[in-house]
């Protein structure tokens, strides 16, 4: 009876090594930090740094958008949080529209970060309640980046520069 | 009765939860690698050739009795035996697929040479007669003598700060071009991860022999132990047919008799 125990519970354990195992080489976290991180992650008990959070936004209202992105990497290292990645890719939008021209590299990461912050909101779409912002939710925001990578005659046209900003 | 009893459950300990956590520990190491600039940890999935090599070493072990498969998965034993042998079997296989990933060179002409003579060793070996003492002193010699190579003559040639091996090559080869046996840098915390997970598995492999070896005399002492209870059940079944208990002065319990081990 003993063995059985122990079989049972060395068979459980294992398993589960295994998994922790077959976890980290498919991850390749780079540190013990990532490595805590990532199990926070995975046991679904990952919250962002809320005062980092805070702080990043308000550089980004302030219109300091490499800062504000700084931040908001620190807040989500995990890059795990629907909400930020969505102001990350809003700040990439931000920073890279511009009257004349749009800026095609923060478009396409601003499209990668918005990607993702759809992947991590799949059951409803993500929406955002900020008065700040014009475009409220994440597939406004994809839209508007993928428009702005693509290369169109309306691109030529001399009344785009009365385009605003959302 | 109660040393029966203490070996059982160390054999279980040993055989169902130390050696497969053991074997997965070294699964784990066998590919970690440290970054030379930031030391940030590199994991290295096993390559395809240390899945060969590693199913090449198990038909090894088999051969030379290290792993008897018969005693393993029987259709006789428990189903929950037989599980938890075979996943026994399957942390082995990976800890041997990753222990060789430990001593490869990532990559380059050197990963190719490396695998060319562990594969060249093994195969050889597949038709040589061994016992598992004699294969695990192979075994040992085999894995050394990669570590050797790779963590100290090789770390040596391509440490960014210039080993000594660097410099007496420099010496040596004046002029030629070590280009196609480029060698990705690593810190030296990488040469200890990889002799601690070396000696992991090979200690590992000492404990398989001694968990079948204790398991074949646990399987002997029961079968005597067995065949000693028939014995007095049929002496008893004669006596209770017409004859007198007299002169039998055993009972059950004092049938057992120790293991061989303990005699």
């Amino acid at each position: 009876m003993q063995a059985k125990v122990i079989q049972v519970a060395g068979l459980i354990l294992t398993v589960a090594y295994a998994s922790f195992i077959i976890w980290i080489y498919a991850t390749e976290p780079r540190t013990f930090k990532e490595v805590a991180t990532g199990a926070e992650v995975a046991t679904g008990t990952y919250q962002i740094d809320q005062e980092k959070f805070n702080s990043a936004l308000a550089l980004f209202r302030r219109e300091q958008f490499r800062a504000a992105r700084d931040e908001w990497l620190r807040a989500d290292p995990a890059q795990s949080d629907a909400r930020t990645q969505f102001y990350i890719g809003y700040s990439f939008y931000r920073e890279g529209w511009g009257r004349v021209y749009y800026d095609q590299d923060l478009f396409k990461q601003g499209l990668e970060a918005v990607n993702r912050a759809i992947t991590l909101a799949p059951n409803a779409p993500l929406t955002v309640d900020d008065p700040d912002l014009q475009m409220h939710t994440a597939a406004e925001l994809k839209t508007e980046l993928e428009q702005g990578t693509e290369r169109t005659w309306s691109d030529v046209n001399p009344l785009k520069v009365l385009r605003t900003r959302k | 009765m109660m040393t029966a009893n203490n070996r059982a459950r160390n054999q279980a300990f040993l055989c169902f939860l130390w050696m497969p956590l053991l074997f997965l520990t070294v699964a784990l190491l066998g590919g970690l690698r440290i970054n030379a600039e930031d030391h940030a940890f590199i994991f290295i999935a096993p390559p395809l050739v240390t899945l060969v090599l590693a199913v090449l070493l198990m038909l090894l072990f088999v051969r030379g009795r290290l792993v008897e498969l018969h005693q393993l998965v029987a259709s006789d034993h428990p189903p929950l035996r037989n599980v938890s042998h075979i996943w026994l079997l399957v942390t082995l296989f990976f800890a041997s697929a990753q222990a060789f990933n430990s001593v490869l060179p990532e990559r380059g002409l050197l990963h190719w040479l490396f695998s060319f003579f562990f594969l060249w060793t093994l195969w050889n070996n597949q038709f040589s007669s061994f016992d598992a003492r004699r294969l695990l002193r192979s075994l040992a010699v085999l894995f050394g003598t990669a570590f050797v190579l790779k963590h100290m003559l090789l770390a040596s040639l391509y440490s960014s700060d210039g080993g000594w091996l660097k410099r007496l090559a420099g010496v040596l080869l004046q002029g030629v071009s070590l280009g196609t046996l480029d060698a990705p840098a690593f810190a030296p915390a990488t040469g200890y991860i990889s002799f601690f997970t070396l000696a992991l598995y090979v200690a590992g492999l000492f404990l398989l022999t001694f968990a079948w070896d204790s398991e074949k005399s646990d399987i002997d002492y029961r079968l005597e132990a067995g065949a000693d209870r028939n014995q007095l059940a049929s002496g008893e079944a004669i006596l209770e047919g017409g004859g007198s208990r007299t002169g039998i002065g055993v009972d059950r319990q004092t049938a057992l008799i120790p293991p061989p081990s303990d005699r």
